[in-house]
This record gives C-alpha cells, sequence and structure tokens, in this order.
C-alpha cells in the first residue's frame, strides 16, 4: 500500500507542476526521468544476484531435468543420448511405479484427513483464552520444528520390532497380549501396517502446522465481525460456516497448499522408516525417483519418475499462485 | 456480595480444567515421542533392552555414557562443526542475496516488483525431490561432489527465496519518510539503504539467518544424495546414515545423538515460528 500510494508521487507532483506553467515543464520531467532511471538500475543491480542464483539453481536445472528424462544418462558414463519418452514408457509399464504413484496419492489423502481433523479441534482449543496458552503451544508445535531425520529416527525406535513402545502401550490398555505374546504387531515388517506407520509420521510431524495456520486464520477474523453475527441472532454454525470460513479462506488454502506439496515431495519419513518396503508397500514416487536415480544411477530414469511429482502439484501452485496475487497489500 | 465472585472463580476454574483436559491427548501425543528419546538416551542397556517391566522410567541408574561415546567414537562431532559451519555460510549467501533483493522489490517500485516477488516465492516451491538429479550433475560438474561445500550450494535454494519473501514484507513495514529525508539530506540510494534501512531492520535479518539456519537444518534429501565421505555429513543426515551399522542400531547413543541436535533447533524455532507463518501466509494473520 505504501508502495503504490508513494509511487504516485513525482508522477503527481509533475502533472500539478505541468498545469501550473508550461514552461517549467521540461525541467523537471527531466530530473524526475533520470531519478527514475537511477532508481530503477540499483533496483535492477540489487535484484540481479537473486534472480541469476534461482535461475541458475532451480530454474536451470528444472530445464535440465526435462532434457535427462528424455535421455539415457546414468553415473557410469558420461555420454547421454536422446531416447525421447523412452524413460516414461519404462515407468509406465513398470508395476512398481502404479504402486508408488498410488501409494503417493493416497499417502497424501489419507495423511491430509487426519492433520485437518487434529489440527482444526486443536486449533479451537488453543483460540480459547486460557492460562499457560503460550507455553501449552510451544509444546504441541515441537514435531513440526524438530529436523525430519531426526524426529523420524525417534519413531523408528518407537516401532521396533521388539522393543516397540507403542505396542507395549497397546498391551496396558488390553488391546494386544502381554509382552513376547504372538499378536504384538511387527510395525514395519506388515505391509499394511508399515503405510500405516508411515502416514501416523507424517500427520504426527504436521498437524500442529495445521493448527498454527487455522490459528492465524482465526486470530484474523475480527471480532466485531462476530458480535454483528452474534446480533443478527446467528447460531455458532451459522457463523463459523457463513462468516468465519469464508474470511479465512485464502489462508486456509495456503496452508493446505504448502503442506500437500511437501507432503508428496518428501522423501525423509518413508526413506528412514522403510526405504519403501515391505514388498514395496510404502514405495512413493520420491523414494522410487531415489532409488532409481541415485542408487541404481539410471539418472535419466530417476528424473522421468520425479517429473510426474510436477503434473500433481502443478495445479496446486498454480492455485497458491493465484491466491497470493487476489491478497491484499 | 462475596459470591458473586466466588462463582465467577470457580466457573473459571471449571473451564480451564475442561480445557487442559481436551489439551492434554494433544500435548502427550507431541512431546511423547521426545521424551522417549531422552529416557532411551539415558538408560543403560540391560534396562532399555527388556519389555517385561515399566519401560517409561529408570531401574538402573541414569547414565551419560551414550552422550560420550558419540564424541570419542563417532564423527559426531564433526558432524556438528560440519552442519554449523555450513548454517554459516547459507546465512551469509542468504543475506548477501536476499537483502537487496527484498529491498529493490518492496522500496524501489521496480516495474512488476509484486509479480516478481511472487515468483520468487515459488521457487521456494519446487521441491528437491524434483531438482536433485539435476543437482547432483551440476555438483559434480563443479566438483563439489563429497565434500560439504555441495550444500552451501544447494541449501539457498531454500533459503533465498523465503528470506527475499520475508524481507520483502519486513522492509515494506519501514517508515519510507526515513529514506526520503536522507536522500533529501544528500545520500544516495546505496547510501540510504545502508546507514537508514539496515539498521532499523536488523531484527528482520536475524529472522532471515535464524531461517537460513533452521530451513537448512529441515532438508534430508540433499544431504543424503550429494554428501557420501562419512565426515563431510551433517548432522541431520550422519546420525542416521552412519550410526546404524549393518543391521544393528544402537538406540541408546542413536537417541542421544538424535536429541542432542534435534532439540535446540526445535527450541530455536519455536521462537520464530508465528513468523514463519506470517510469511507463507503473507501476512495476513499480522
Amino acid at each position: 500500500m505504501t508502495a503504490s500510494s508513494s509511487s504516485s508521487g513525482p508522477d503527481a507532483a509533475g502533472a500539478r507542476a505541468a498545469a501550473v506553467s508550461i514552461a517549467v515543464r521540461a525541467r523537471p520531467r527531466r530530473w524526475f526521468a533520470s531519478q527514475t532511471s537511477r532508481r530503477l538500475a540499483f533496483g535492477y543491480l540489487l535484484l540481479a544476484p537473486a534472480v541469476l542464483y534461482v535461475l541458475l539453481l532451480v530454474g536451470a536445472p528444472f530445464l535440465f531435468s526435462l532434457f535427462l528424462a528424455l535421455s539415457d544418462a546414468s553415473v557410469a558414463d558420461n555420454t547421454a543420448s536422446f531416447v525421447g519418452l523412452e524413460n516414461f514408457r519404462a515407468a509406465f509399464e513398470s508395476d512398481v511405479f502404479y504402486i508408488a504413484l498410488r501409494n503417493s496419492i493416497g499417502f497424501t489423502l489419507v495423511a491430509a484427513v487426519f492433520k485437518g481433523l487434529l489440527g482444526t479441534s486443536l486449533a479451537f482449543l488453543l483460540l480459547q483464552p486460557f492460562w499457560g496458552r503460550k507455553f501449552i503451544r510451544g509444546l504441541v508445535v515441537i514435531p513440526f520444528t524438530l529436523p525430519i531425520s531426526i524426529s523420524v529416527l525417534g519413531w523408528k525406535w518407537m516401532y521396533d520390532s521388539q522393543f516397540s513402545v507403542i505396542n507395549w502401550f497397546l498391551s496396558q490398555i488390553g488391546a494386544i497380549g502381554s509382552y513376547g505374546s504372538a499378536d504384538w504387531p511387527v510395525w514395519l515388517g506388515e505391509p499394511h501396517l508399515a503405510l500405516a506407520a508411515c502416514i501416523m509420521v507424517n500427520v504426527w510431524r504436521n498437524f500442529p502446522f495445521s493448527a498454527i495456520v487455522l490459528l492465524a486464520g482465526f486470530t484474523s477474523v475480527p471480532n466485531e465481525i462476530l458480535d454483528a453475527a452474534r446480533v443478527d441472532g446467528t447460531s455458532f454454525f451459522q457463523r463459523f460456516r457463513h462468516v468465519v470460513v469464508p474470511m479465512i479462506a485464502p489462508i486456509l488454502l495456503i496452508g493446505f497448499l504448502f503442506d500437500t506439496v511437501f507432503t508428496l515431495s518428501d522423501l525423509g519419513v518413508v526413506y528412514l522408516l522403510t526405504q519403501g518396503g515391505p514388498a514395496n508397500a510404502t514405495k512413493i514416487l520420491p523414494v522410487l525417483a531415489y532409488q532409481v536415480g541415485i542408487q541404481a544411477g539410471a539418472l535419466g530414469r530417476g528424473a522421468a519418475i520425479a517429473l510426474f511429482l510436477f503434473p500433481l502439484l502443478l495445479p496446486l501452485m498454480i492455485l497458491m499462485l493465484r491466491n497470493l496475487k487476489r491478497r491484499e497489500y | 456480595m462475596a459470591d458473586a465472585p466466588r462463582t465467577r472463580r470457580h466457573k473459571e476454574i471449571r473451564r480451564h480444567a475442561w480445557i487442559y483436559a481436551a489439551i492434554t491427548p494433544y500435548v502427550i501425543i507431541a512431546i511423547f515421542p521426545i521424551y522417549w528419546m531422552a529416557i532411551t538416551a539415558l538408560k543403560q542397556d540391560p534396562d532399555l533392552y527388556r519389555m517385561d517391566q515399566f519401560p517409561l522410567w529408570f531401574h538402573l541408574p541414569p547414565t551419560w555414557k551414550n552422550f560420550s561415546y558419540l564424541f570419542y567414537s563417532t564423527n559426531y562431532g564433526a558432524w556438528i562443526v560440519n552442519t554449523m559451519t555450513i548454517a554459516a555460510w547459507v546465512a551469509v549467501i542468504t543475506l548477501l542475496i536476499a537483502v537487496p533483493a527484498g529491498y529493490a522489490l518492496a522500496r524501489l517500485r521496480i516495474p512488476g516488483s509484486e509479480n516478481l516477488g511472487i515468483a520468487v516465492f515459488m521457487t521456494y516451491l519446487v521441491p528437491g525431490i524434483i531438482l536433485f538429479i539435476p543437482l547432483a550433475r551440476v555438483v559434480a560438474m563443479l566438483g563439489l561432489q563429497d565434500t560439504w561445500w555441495a550444500l552451501v550450494l544447494v541449501y539457498p535454494t531454500i533459503t533465498i527465496p523465503f528470506c527475499t519473501w520475508l524481507l520483502m514484507g519486513f522492509f515494506k513495514t519501514v517508515p519510507m519518510e526515513m529514506e526520503e529525508a536522507a536522500r533529501v539530506d544528500g545520500c544516495g540510494y546505496f547510501g540510504a539503504l545502508l546507514r537508514i534501512v539496515l539498521p532499523v531492520s536488523i531484527p528482520g535479518i536475524l529472522t532471515a539467518v535464524i531461517f537460513a539456519f533452521t530451513l537448512s537444518m529441515q532438508d534430508f534429501l540433499y544431504g543424503l544424495a550429494f554428501v557420501a565421505p562419512g565426515d563431510q555429513k551433517p548432522v541431520t543426515v550422519g546420525v542416521p546414515t552412519e550410526l546404524i551399522r549393518g543391521d544393528v542400531y544402537y538406540w541408546g547413543s542413536l537417541m542421544a545423538a538424535a536429541l542432542m541436535v534435534g532439540l535446540p533447533v526445535a527450541i530455536l524455532y519455536n521462537f520464530f515460528l508465528d513468523r514463519f507463518i506470517q510469511g507463507i501466509t503473507g501476512g495476513v494473520g499480522k
């Protein structure tokens, strides 16, 4: 807002000067013009390093990955030749790719539902004024602030095949037998449990983020508007549905998109917990891309698999872009 | 007379009791893994590997040997030094690039600066998983493979977009009059930036430094893909890849290692979390 109002300053002054006298018109305009070009030159100079860095290390690699995906590049030899859509065809013809694609989408959707439920309920609780709220909030967001590889290690130990503390809890409440009985689940060893275990870590890590984003949204709704709606005799749910939700929709959307982009492209959780096993049960696209591209050294194949994430991410990014552009300054 | 405040007090206490009861499960879910890590790190092995007794507390005296093992028998110390050095370089590069860019986008009325700002921010959302394979080639071309310098090169691709965006928002809140006054007094654009805007922007710049640090600690993929030698790894990659020998997990020392890096980062990040949320939601919640 400051930028736009002050940007009209010199022009407005110029217009006023022009209205007053035609004779002095030329001089101020030249002065402003040179001032403007100096300012712009300085601006582009300051901007150049950032633009260059981003172009060289994000833009160029992205284009390069398009090229790699169309080539048979590998770690082993330095000559890469153009193979057209061969890598994509190979991906489409392998069962693992479909499993990874399905797991990636399923993982993201299921995790999003749980993060939404836990995050919303937590945000409502944290919205209440109570003694020690700041401290409690600080405790609850720890999962999100912990470096990802560190917290996944902790979970790996909690999922241990013999000494799982989760199983100990379950046996204490009687859901499974006591220690040593055959029904103690091996969390990372059984296909369905392994996928659930990975999803659980993602939910644990990111539900505080959902809660904090929602909380930021809720607190941005002015009390006067809620009071006005209350005076009009609306119920809590009516106010929530027709006043709060529309008002915080942009912030909600951004939070949701962020979380989805990072969940869909995250390698750490699954790689460290299961490496995609057992029997591909937790194989997701990032893990597959890493294993094919780096571990097996087939750069072209790996790049092609990673690029499949892009059509999944693109609609989200476009939504986000439109959202950011609509926002007021 | 005395009744009214007392019932109000009672009501307050009842309300608090409800809220605490409702929020306790969330707190337990959030911090139990950290508690479990801590107690694992401090337990002696004979106490750790048994499930027939209450596992959430000590049955033998706690020990520091898992911690000392890390520093005397592994590369843990080197990883921490690597991580700190990487983070320092990343912070310096990020500041040198993001401060001018954020300032230019916020204050110099460049045509299309709005869109440019959004474009820079959007690159923060291009995930590493799409870029890491071509970047592996870039890193190899520059001869940086197998040293942590590779990470100094690539981490700014995460931190520059985010910090530029953050600083852009910050510079917009600095009153324009101050610079204009400085320019009237004969300061050039650069002088105004250096002498007037930067000094009052120290809090924003400090925040950017913290994010350069914490965001590069959140990475796992680049560290895993670009740095192979054991003594060159950052701590977030070294701990999960090097401390596990074959199929044997030394959980005590693993958890000690995880906790010692994790907790300080988590606490530091905690203080700046609101700025992070404000940054990505575009300051709507301010």
